[in-house]
């Protein structure tokens, strides 16, 4: 049995004196599409940005593909191939397409040589980035944006992707081609993790899923599972 | 795979290095005598561009540094008491002037830069203050004290009788000094375009609009910023090396005022944040606007330099290039919009909710994506 991409065990983080995750538990296989769903302040985010190194992890361990990540910062764990696309796209809007790509490739001596071909993955997965490349970034619409955001992130060579509601603020149909996009990126082999509040489409991509709910984890199961589940459909579909 | 093959700007400094190699002469067959007060407001100016580039550098990484008198201090009395106290060459307490400011700066840096925005500032403006104090209080054998010390020139050029006229002697003295100046601007200049052309530019841009992505780009935003710090410091402390040998004292009061700090910062605001030639454009605009309105109100000049500051930061917040760099950009917007157009390939589906206009960079240090 292969090692699972991300062991997370009684995590816990949150803001100052504000503690928002109690004790989150996951275990991702590798190569497999994990979606936590959950409402808004649940952790989802903080979640993420416990994982990624932006806040520090309270109590608990974080394994991310065989490495412990506590106590480690942003830079170093995405040195270990963990990539992260964070809320609300980030991007830098004087920049090109091409520069904002290479931006997430140049600061990482292991991604550096690695860069010329995953730029070429990009470009097929989001093939607009490609006519788009030296347009600056802040005149791209919001689709465009997103998919910016992911490339950049691709481009750290990751082997797990933690990414932050890529729909938000998307149109049905532009979320769809990021959904789409982010299963070709996982059926690649990457370990994704999606964080997000389109629960019908991320359950439907998802292999593994779990509703967080005040800091924890209060439901796991197949993506299959939860979406047939009356407590999820109730509580987050409105069915 | 670099599109770029000419190196415009290097070229462009390399012609203007040559070009002001003839000015001090250009000027004396122009104006003669009166070359000596010219040749002194340019250096003026050349000064105050080193300063306003070498803040500026640190500008980039979004940390609004107020101890920039410091180092300029600390430059300036490195080398007043080198030679007090040693008989090294005069010229070697100029670059160890920047040496001992990168020693402080570092010190300084690793203990404050992790600190954001305004309480970054905050204990910078603290750390000059406070060195001031220590100066003022150092042993006056050691240090002069209150009094200061005296600091020899770097050119004693003499008359000589029947070869030049006395005047001269003073034009030989700017001259020279003129040279010196230059030569450490165009120093500052190449460090400048170095960190442009060079893959920090990005992370600079990267730790300035967001630290977190930065981060997550894997850039290590205290590192990034610690070593513009250092060069930033660098240029100062030799600057102020250079300064107190012009002046021919140091004093704590005169090397480590706060009125340094203001002109590091309001002449890179004026000019244009970010870039090489808006603190260099601002030396020049700020320099030029002061000595005319000197020279028309006389006594209440500084309350027309301080309306034309505060008039520009107003109305052009991003400074005299970003006016211009604003509007070549809109130029290239256009000129996109137009490509895109024609090649039928818009976004139609999203145009009303996320309006195509370039957002435009944050104004001060600190701003979101």
């Amino acid at each position: 049995m292969t090692e699972p991409a991300l062991v997370v065990r009684g995590l816990e983080a949150g803001y100052g004196k504000i503690q928002v995750l109690w004790g989150v538990d996951l275990e991702v296989a590798a190569g497999s599409f994990l979606a936590v769903i959950g409402a808004n302040g649940a952790g989802k985010t903080t979640l993420l940005r416990a994982l990624t190194g932006l806040i520090p992890v309270r109590r608990g361990e974080v394994h991310a593909l065989g490495r412990p990540l506590r106590g480690l910062s942003a830079a170093q764990i995405v040195r270990g191939r963990v990539g992260h696309v964070p809320e609300g796209r980030q991007l830098f809007p004087l920049m090109t397409v091409r520069e904002n790509l290479d931006a997430g490739a140049d600061y990482l001596p292991a991604a550096r040589p690695r860069a010329e071909r995953n730029r070429a993955l990009v470009y097929e997965l989001f093939p607009r980035l490609r006519e788009r490349e030296g347009q600056i970034a802040g005149t791209l619409s919001g689709g465009e944006r997103q998919m910016v955001a992911i490339g950049r992130a691709l481009m750290s060579d990751p082997k797990l992707l933690l990414v932050d509601e890529p729909s938000l603020g998307l149109s049905p149909a532009l979320a769809s081609d990021v959904f789409t996009a982010l299963g070709q990126i996982a059926s690649e082999g990457v370990t994704v993790v999606l964080v997000e509040q389109n629960v019908q489409r991320s359950l439907q991509l998802a292999d593994q899923a779990v509703v967080l709910e005040h800091g924890a984890v209060r439901q796991r199961g197949t993506g299959a599972e939860l979406l047939a589940d009356p407590a999820v459909r109730a509580a987050y579909l409105s069915l | 795979m670099k599109r770029r093959t000419v190196p415009w700007d290097l070229v462009l400094v390399a012609l203007v290095a040559v070009a002001a190699w003839f000015v001090p002469e250009a000027m004396k067959a122009l104006f003669g005598r009166a070359s000596i007060s010219y040749l002194s407001l340019v250096i003026n100016a050349l000064s105050l561009a080193v300063l306003a580039l070498s803040w500026d550098m640190l500008a980039r990484t979004g940390q609004l540094s107020l101890a920039h008198a410091a180092f300029y201090g600390l430059g300036a009395y490195t080398t007043a008491l080198l030679l007090k106290h040693l008989a090294w060459p005069i010229w070697i307490g100029i670059p160890l002037g920047g040496v001992v400011a990168v020693g402080f700066a570092v010190l300084l840096g690793s203990l404050t830069l992790r600190l954001r925005a305004i309480y970054f500032a905050i204990a910078t403006l603290a750390f000059a203050e406070v060195l001031k104090s220590l100066v003022h209080n150092l042993p006056t054998e050691f240090a002069g004290g209150n009094a200061g010390m005296n600091v020899a020139p770097l050119f004693r050029p003499q008359f000589v009788a029947g070869q030049m006229e006395r005047w001269e002697v003073a034009f030989l003295r700017n001259e020279a000094y003129f040279y010196v100046y230059a030569g450490l601007l165009v120093a500052t200049v190449l460090a400048s375009i170095v960190l442009q052309r060079s893959r920090l530019r990005h992370a600079f841009i990267a730790i300035r609009t967001n630290e977190d992505v930065a981060g997550v780009m894997g850039v290590r935003p205290a590192r990034v910023k610690l070593l513009a710090f250092a060069v930033s410091s660098l240029f100062v402390g030799m600057l102020g090396a250079v300064e107190a040998h012009r002046v021919g004292s140091v004093l704590p009061d005169q090397s480590f005022a706060v009125a340094t700090t203001v002109l590091a910062l309001v002449t890179p605001i004026f000019g244009g944040l970010y870039t090489t030639l808006g603190p260099i454009v601002g030396a020049i605009g700020l320099s030029s606007v002061q000595e005319l309105l000197k020279r028309s109100l006389s006594e209440g000049y500084l309350i027309g330099y301080g309306l034309v500051l505060v008039l520009s930061i107003l109305f052009m917040p991003r400074g005299v290039v970003g006016v211009i760099g604003r509007a070549l950009r809109r130029r290239r917007t256009n000129a996109q919009r137009r490509a895109i157009a024609m090649a039928g390939g818009g976004a139609p589906d999203e145009g009303a909710s996320e309006p195509g206009a370039p957002p435009e960079p944050p104004a001060r240090p600190g701003g979101t994506a």
